[in-house]
């Protein structure tokens, strides 16, 4: 599956009558990990929406390999884009293996039968997301972190070299977050799948972008490498928090720690920890 | 290929089980039917044997059983299984685009906007026969249509679909109400089958609208039917999957109103048998799959049996909306109890 070009070009948004996006540009990398981060009612989940067809924009476009969604029919579009909703709906009694076989509908249509090809696209979803022995558990008997898991394989089964995905990591508890995005890299890795996600924790935004797009009055405000973007100035900017940037050991990646206004160490002791390891 | 271990899950084994237990669900709904259809036919006031039921259906001439049977007893059922088999289809598209129980027509208004239009052309208008169907029809859809239009806010929300519904409902009703009030005694027989529903003088020549609407309507909502699958995910993961939400809903409101209209015109506003017809199908036939022909059989077999209860097991006759109605009510307040616990669909 080769990687997919999207693009963003001059996007204007609105969401409940007003201006969301204003003048938004932005290149996903193809093959890559690009996440999103930016303050609450910034624009993030609506970018994600205009950019699955979800809200038509008010101006500009955006294009996949060169060619407007918005002129791209919904089914062909589904075919190479996913996206993956903030709350999705788990009906009730509904099982994983008939919601992860749902992935395969837009490979289907009123007349054609069901194929050994959408049996195995929906059995590698399900090993890949490690929830095979889960299939015919009803969904909504099933934990956060494992519906969360079932979600991701529904997406798989779509076979888009495109997945979006809309704060996949919320309500989950930290072992679970990283089980999920652990899950993301593999995907990339092994399938070449182009990811692009809205998160909310920062330090888990800069340890698994490839390419991290801070987004602040509908407009990107900075894109590029997490240790490049991550910054205290940044960080100012697009939060209005002061906080100080690390190095994170494990990763190489940056940490951020926010500057509140209580239980703050000695100013001098805690600069020269900054300095030590961020040389 | 070696022999997989008999724990290991098959998706094509599981999808083989599903569709087999599907299928033997609607063979079992099927022929109940067409077992209380046979009942009705040869057993009501009179008993009449199978072989002269069988005689008066190949149209041969039969003294007595053809009066009965030909005349009185199968056009009833017919209506009665078409008008049911129109109720439950529509009623489930409805309750499963929406994906709350509580949306179906006849709880939303059309029905109610079908019945109060009736009565409105009886009473005051002084119309007649046909002509009121034509009116029922036609108001029944411009108030569906309006409580759409009223409920549109950066497209439809289910729940706000549903209380603009009742909203509509409540106001429709007292209209009704008051209408009543002035009405001539002369009219209240014919008013009343529009606002119970009941096939009371049914003829044989009435089911043809039935059954056009049933294809027409019918074969769009299962053409459809793969769509609304995919939107009891949400609008916006259907929409990720590709689907078309507004033309879907648009597609699956304007036949299920259709369905609802059409055989609301011919037999009124039978009581809740669209409400009930999915959740009863819900029940017995589980939630994997889609429910448009089992809650179509089980509305035909609703309507079917209430009317045979009205008629012969109760101490006076009742239309069959009033068995339905008390059928349907105490359903009614257990969903309210129970959705409101879960916020469970279907």
């Amino acid at each position: 599956m080769s990687a997919r070009s999207l693009a963003v070009e001059k996007l204007w948004a609105r969401y409940d009558e007003a201006d969301v996006l204003r003048d938004l540009d932005l290149v996903i990398p193809p093959g890559r990990i690009t996440v999103i981060v930016g303050a609450n009612a910034c624009g993030k989940s609506t970018l994600l929406r205009a950019m699955s067809r979800l809200l038509a924009p008010q101006r500009g476009q955006v294009l996949l390999d060169g060619k407007s969604i918005h002129r791209t029919p919904p089914r062909q579009l589904a075919q190479v884009l996913g996206l993956l909703p903030q709350s999705p709906i788990a009906p009730e009694g509904m099982t994983v293996a008939d919601l992860v076989s749902r992935g395969r509908h837009p490979h289907q249509n009123l007349f054609s039968r069901w194929t050994r090809k959408d049996d195995e696209a929906v059995e590698g979803a399900l090993a890949a997301t490690r929830i095979t022995e889960l299939a015919e558990r009803p969904i909504d008997e099933l934990s956060g972190g494992q519906r969360q898991r079932v979600w991701i394989a529904m997406a798989l089964a779509q076979q888009t070299g495109i997945l979006l995905l809309d704060e996949p990591t919320t309500f989950l508890d930290v072992r679970h977050q990283v089980e999920v995005l652990d899950l993301l890299v593999d995907l990339n890795h092994s399938r070449r799948t182009t990811i692009v996600m809205v998160l909310h924790d920062l330090n888990l935004a800069a340890r698994y972008a490839d390419h991290l797009v801070a987004v602040a009055d509908g407009r990107v405000h900075a894109a590029g490498r997490p240790q490049d973007v991550l910054t205290s100035d940044t960080i100012r900017q697009v939060f209005g928090v002061e906080s100080r940037v690390i190095t994170d050991p494990t990763s190489g990646r940056p940490i951020m720690i926010p500057l509140g206004r209580h239980r703050i160490l000695d100013a001098n002791v805690d600069k020269s920890a900054v300095e030590e390891t961020c040389p | 290929m070696t022999t997989l271990p008999l724990d290991r899950f098959s998706l094509a084994e599981d999808r083989r089980r599903l569709t087999l237990r599907r299928g033997a669900l609607v063979a079992v709904l099927a022929a109940l039917l067409a077992g209380v259809f046979a009942l009705t036919l040869s057993l009501g006031q009179s008993y009449t044997p199978p072989g002269e039921v069988l005689r008066v259906l190949l149209g041969e001439e039969v003294q007595g059983a053809g009066f009965t049977v030909g005349q009185l007893r199968l056009p009833r059922a017919v209506l009665s299984v078409l008008a049911g088999l129109s109720f439950g289809m529509a009623g489930v598209a409805f309750q499963t685009m929406l994906r709350n129980p509580l949306a179906s027509p006849d709880i939303v208004g059309v029905s109610s906007g079908a019945s109060a239009a009736a009565v409105f052309a009886i009473v005051v208008l002084s119309m007649k026969g046909p002509a009121v169907s034509v009116v029922a029809v036609l108001a029944g859809l411009a108030v569906a249509l309006s409580v759409y239009g009223l409920s549109f806010r950066n497209g439809v929300a289910g729940t706000r679909l549903i209380l603009v519904g009742i909203g509509v409902s409540a106001m429709l009703e007292s209209l009704v109400a008051y209408i009543l009030t002035q009405a001539p005694e002369w009219t209240l027989q014919e008013v009343l089958r529009w606002l119970t529903g009941s096939v009371n003088g049914a003829r044989l020549d009435q089911a043809m609208p039935l059954l056009a609407a049933l294809l027409v309507f019918g074969g769009l909502l299962l053409g459809c039917a793969r769509n609304l699958m995919a939107l009891r995910l949400g609008d916006d993961t259907a929409a990720a999957l590709g689907v078309r939400v507004s033309l879907t809903r648009l597609v699956i409101i304007v036949s299920a109103v259709g369905l609802i209209a059409t055989a609301t015109a011919v037999t009124g506003p039978i009581a809740f048998v669209a409400f009930l017809s999915g959740p009863i199908a819900a029940r017995i036939a589980g939630t994997r799959g889609s429910l448009l022909i089992p809650s179509a059989l089980v509305g035909a077999l609703l309507v079917l049996a209430g009317d045979y209860v009205g008629q012969f097991l109760l101490p006076i006759r009742y239309p069959v909306g009033v068995v339905t109605g008390a059928l349907g009510a105490p359903f009614l307040i257990y969903l309210l109890v129970r959705v409101n616990r879960s916020g469970g669909s279907l």
